[in-house]
């Protein structure tokens, strides 16, 4: 009943002109495109195992108070360094930040990705509001994000609760602090790792360098110019093999100079149809 | 998914060695530490207890006392690791790291082995407490343009690659320690891809009486620096979602053969018996003969299936064989009272099952967890998991995990650590519903029955009881020696006469009530029911444990970074014939337990401290015994910082 009067009341709303309401939005990704710009490569230590960065699908769902965020990668999400222990939320090496742009202008909301991502959005697409799911616990995170995105924390939601689910990541958001899924809402979702002991400059992500290490992703750069970022969303999401190539290009617009300066990888977001 | 055949991953391999050689450097390496990169940790850690034992680990080594371990003390580590780029494809690593131990008050200190009498030189003759820095581990990665190699490790790992069964990963403060040589190579990316390696053993623990030879009885002059495992890798994912991987291994500890009249203190140096006769086949050939002290081989194969939106399956069993050449390896059994990593068998097979299926989404949030573990009373696995893995669904008898070995290691903790059981003989089930969103709820119903279950084994010559195997186990106030009563030691699953059966419920809750700073309440409740009839000939010594566990704790974060919890922990066990003999009588005991604690967690940028503050009483009224109380106040706290 609460839920057909919530209908109700959007569809009046929608005669006054405001968003129509997309209580579900689904995206694709295309398997094995777990490469950020075509040529990274997954870290030499057993716990990365193939296909645990790989996007598969990002479904984003109102749900009474909150917006359920589902991420499903190309692997059991496992737990090989027990997050329990540590206060985390029973997965060890993914992180997935989602963010979302509420109104496909130009000179509204922010155009620079958060820290350790090494990424910018295209003005059009510059994001409302960006969704953090941490292998770390809330404190841990909103400790990172006042000190490492602190000019742009009040967009920044962190969920109520997550888990992992097989190869699903399923966390709840406020969506008091979210908002209402509308439809023209564009979105973008960066596949990133856990790093516990970050780069002063990193928001618990993990760095990408020239070639891999135990803990380092391979095929990027030493330097911060390259994109930190192993898999997102490209195309128009439906999961078509063209939009690797897509996401490649897009993630493969970066410079880097001999000094580690350059241009950032310029992202757009998806606006599904 | 179309998968190219196996020709083309031939040429493709052929092409790799005729390219890579002569490729160039085509990312940007940092001109200013493009070659050396130095990250690092300190870790400080403080620990109270109102007892009047010094030192900073809660509990230390059980067989050789440490100089480290007590309750009261502060001491800080430093960690240093280094990355070096060789080459293109060649990277080189190393951790160094302080020696940890020495307290905040040994200014001057640079050993633990005091001088007869005290002076005040503040010289010392041992190293312990002089927190020098060691090399912890060492490593060199390369990527090779050879076909079918992917890359190659050389040194130190963790041995993470396998599983808990085979070759665990090795505790965390033992992470670099372990030294081999691992070859990764790609037959063809979807069907087949493997890991070789060759591993030198630890001379310490893995091997009868926790080492390679040395301080056996039988074993004069110990030659541990031949000692390696072997093992093999092979994972193929045929069909999409399907994932199968098999892994073989073999552990083998050599010793010098002393019949040989070449080997050093050899008994047989002129080749002629007691009475002056020739031993025939005795010959001096400039060559030393080595034999086989101990080897355990254990293969296992397991499968995953992800392929089903609505589940995921996994299967594993494996078997594993010893061999114990008896003239070199003392009987522990016998000379130790019955601790003893192993079963003294000189040739013994084993085995295990284990099945678990996960059904996602049973109704809205709601999660289904079924398992089924069926493990062999003879299967052995003395270079498995020892720690910090968890090999089954079930919360099982003590808090921490289920590990495969009676190698275990819960020795070097804090009183806040996790302890872990072993599971040999575990024949049983269990069912886990796990509903989660904003309130989390978990129902966990356990059986089991025991493999070990049999009337008068031979707990004195062949089947370590590991001396203390009565009693509900409190890992709270544990001590090796058991002058605290502690109860069952974690690793006792032989016991002379045993009828076993086990249920284990757990109910577990966490309300993220969106209140205030993230207020959350959690609470958990187990119970269990544990019957052993001991001997079957009479009901005198039957035992029933009805224990129940039950918490309840409140946390918020206050401010960013800072998380706060208190909680309050309720046991209550109901003994009847707690411990005893037959011929002496049993007792029925009872032990209350309370115990409040208060937890803080606080991050910021790159720190993190940790504090832990609880009172702990106990009240254990013993039939047969002198009832015993404790009230212990204790605290640990951590401040780590890495950049």
């Amino acid at each position: 009943m609460k839920r057909s009067l919530t209908s109700a009341l959007a569809g009046a709303l929608v005669t006054v002109a405001v968003p129509a309401l997309a209580a579900e939005v689904v995206l694709k990704d295309p398997k094995g495109d777990d490469k950020g710009p075509g040529t990274y490569t997954y870290p030499t230590d057993a716990v990365y195992t193939k296909g645990s960065f790989d996007l598969t699908e990002a479904k984003l769902e109102e749900d009474g108070d909150s917006i359920k965020v589902t991420v499903e990668l190309n692997a059991k999400i496992e737990d090989p360094w027990d997050s329990k222990a540590w206060g985390g939320n029973g997965f060890s090496t993914q992180m997935v930040f989602i963010f979302i742009d509420t109104d496909h202008k130009a000179g509204s909301g922010h155009e620079d990705g958060l820290a350790g991502l090494n990424i910018k959005f295209a003005p059009e697409s510059a994001w409302d509001k960006a969704l953090i799911i941490s292998a770390q616990g809330n404190a841990r995170v909103q400790s990172e994000v006042n000190a490492k995105a602190a000019a742009v924390k009040a967009d920044i939601v962190l969920p109520s609760a997550v888990k992992a689910q097989g190869k699903k990541l399923v966390a709840r958001f406020p969506k008091s602090k979210v908002g209402a899924l509308a439809a023209g809402f564009g979105y973008q979702v960066v596949v990133q790792s856990n790093e516990g002991f970050p780069d002063k400059t990193d928001l618990l992500t993990r760095k990408v360098n020239e070639y891999g290490g135990q803990h380092r992703f391979g095929g990027g750069n030493d330097y911060d110019c390259d994109p930190h970022a192993i898999d997102i969303l490209a195309g128009k999401a439906k999961g078509e093999a063209t939009e690797a190539k897509a996401q490649f290009d897009m993630l493969g617009t970066f410079t880097c100079d001999a000094k580690g300066g350059g241009k950032r990888a310029v992202l757009q977001m998806v606006y599904p149809e | 998914m179309q998968r190219a055949p196996l020709s083309l991953a031939v040429t493709a391999c052929a092409a790799l060695f005729a390219t890579s050689a002569g490729s160039l450097v085509s990312g940007g390496a940092r001109a200013d530490n493009g070659n050396f990169t130095v990250s690092g940790k300190i870790y400080s850690k403080w620990l109270y207890r109102n007892n009047d034992k010094a030192g900073v680990v809660s509990l230390g080594n059980p067989f050789w006392p440490d100089n480290i371990s007590g309750d009261n003390g502060v001491a800080s580590e430093l960690e240093l690791n280094i990355l070096g780029k060789v080459g293109e494809h060649i990277q080189a690593g190393a951790r160094v790291q302080s020696r940890f131990g020495g307290v905040w008050q040994d200014w001057w200190e640079n050993g633990d082995i005091a001088y007869d009498a005290e002076n005040t030189s503040g010289e010392s003759l041992g190293m312990n407490r002089a927190t020098y820095m060691k090399l912890r581990g060492y490593w060199i990665h390369a990527e090779l343009p050879i076909c079918f190699v992917d890359d190659v490790l050389i040194g130190a790992s963790d041995f993470g690659m396998f599983n808990a069964w085979t070759i665990g990963k090795v505790r965390y403060i033992d992470r670099d320690n372990g030294k081999g040589i691992f070859v990764n190579g790609t037959i063809d990316e979807e069907y087949l891809k493997y890991t070789a390696a060759v591993i030198a053993l630890p001379k310490l623990w893995v091997g009868p009486n926790w080492s390679t030879g040395v301080g056996d009885p039988l074993v004069r002059l110990p030659f541990y620096s031949q000692d390696w495992a072997y093992a093999l890798k092979l994972t193929s994912r045929p069909l999409d979602g399907f994932t199968l991987t098999l892994i073989s291994t073999v552990t083998a500890d050599a010793e010098i053969d002393l019949t040989d009249p070449d080997a050093v203190g050899s008994e047989n140096p002129t080749c002629t018996d007691e009475l002056g006769n020739p031993i025939p086949g005795c010959a001096k050939n400039g060559a030393v003969d080595w034999t086989n002290r101990y080897t355990n081989s254990v293969t296992t194969l397991e499968g995953q299936i992800d392929s089903w939106d609505g589940g995921s399956f996994n299967f594993i069993g494996g078997l594993s064989y010893q061999s114990i050449n008896e003239k070199v390896t003392g009987n522990g059994v016998l000379l130790n009272n019955g601790v003893f990593p192993m079963v003294y068998d000189p040739s013994m097979f084993g085995y295990f099952a284990r099945a678990r299926a996960e059904f996602f989404d049973i109704s809205e949030n709601l999660n289904l967890q079924l398992e089924y573990f069926n493990i062999g009373e003879t299967f052995q696995t003395i270079f498995g998991a020892r720690r910090e893995t968890d090999v089954l669904l079930t919360d099982g008898f003590i808090e921490g995990g289920q590990i495969p070995t009676l190698n275990s290691a819960n020795e070097f903790v804090d009183f806040d650590e996790a302890w872990y059981e072993t599971i040999i003989g575990w024949h049983g089930g269990t069912a886990i519903l796990a509903y989660k969103s904003d309130l989390e709820l978990s129902l966990e119903g356990t059986f089991i029955t025991y493999n070990t279950n049999k009337q008068n084994r031979d707990v004195e010559t062949k089947f370590p009881d590991f001396l203390h195997s009565e009693g509900y186990t409190d890992t709270d106030l544990y001590d090796y020696a058991n002058v605290y009563d502690r109860g069952r030691d974690p690793r006792s699953v032989y016991r002379k006469d045993q009828d076993r059966m086990s249920a284990i419920a757990v109910l577990s809750g966490l309300w993220h009530t969106g209140f205030g700073k993230e207020l959350d309440i959690g609470f958990k409740v187990k119970f269990i029911y544990d019957k052993d009839k001991r001997s079957t000939t009479t009901s005198d010594d039957d035992y029933l444990g009805l224990i129940s566990t039950n918490r309840l704790w409140v946390s918020m974060v206050p401010a960013d970074g800072l998380k706060l919890t208190v909680g309050t922990q309720f046991d209550w066990w109901d003994e009847e014939n707690r411990r005893g003999t037959l011929e002496q009588g049993y007792g029925d005991d009872t032990t209350l337990k309370v115990r409040p604690w208060f937890d803080l967690n606080y991050s910021y940028e790159g720190l993190t401290l940790r504090y832990r503050l609880e009172y702990f009483h106990k009240d254990a009224q013993r039939e047969r015994d002198t009832d015993r109380l404790f009230d212990v106040i204790r605290s640990k706290a951590s401040v780590e910082v890495g950049w």
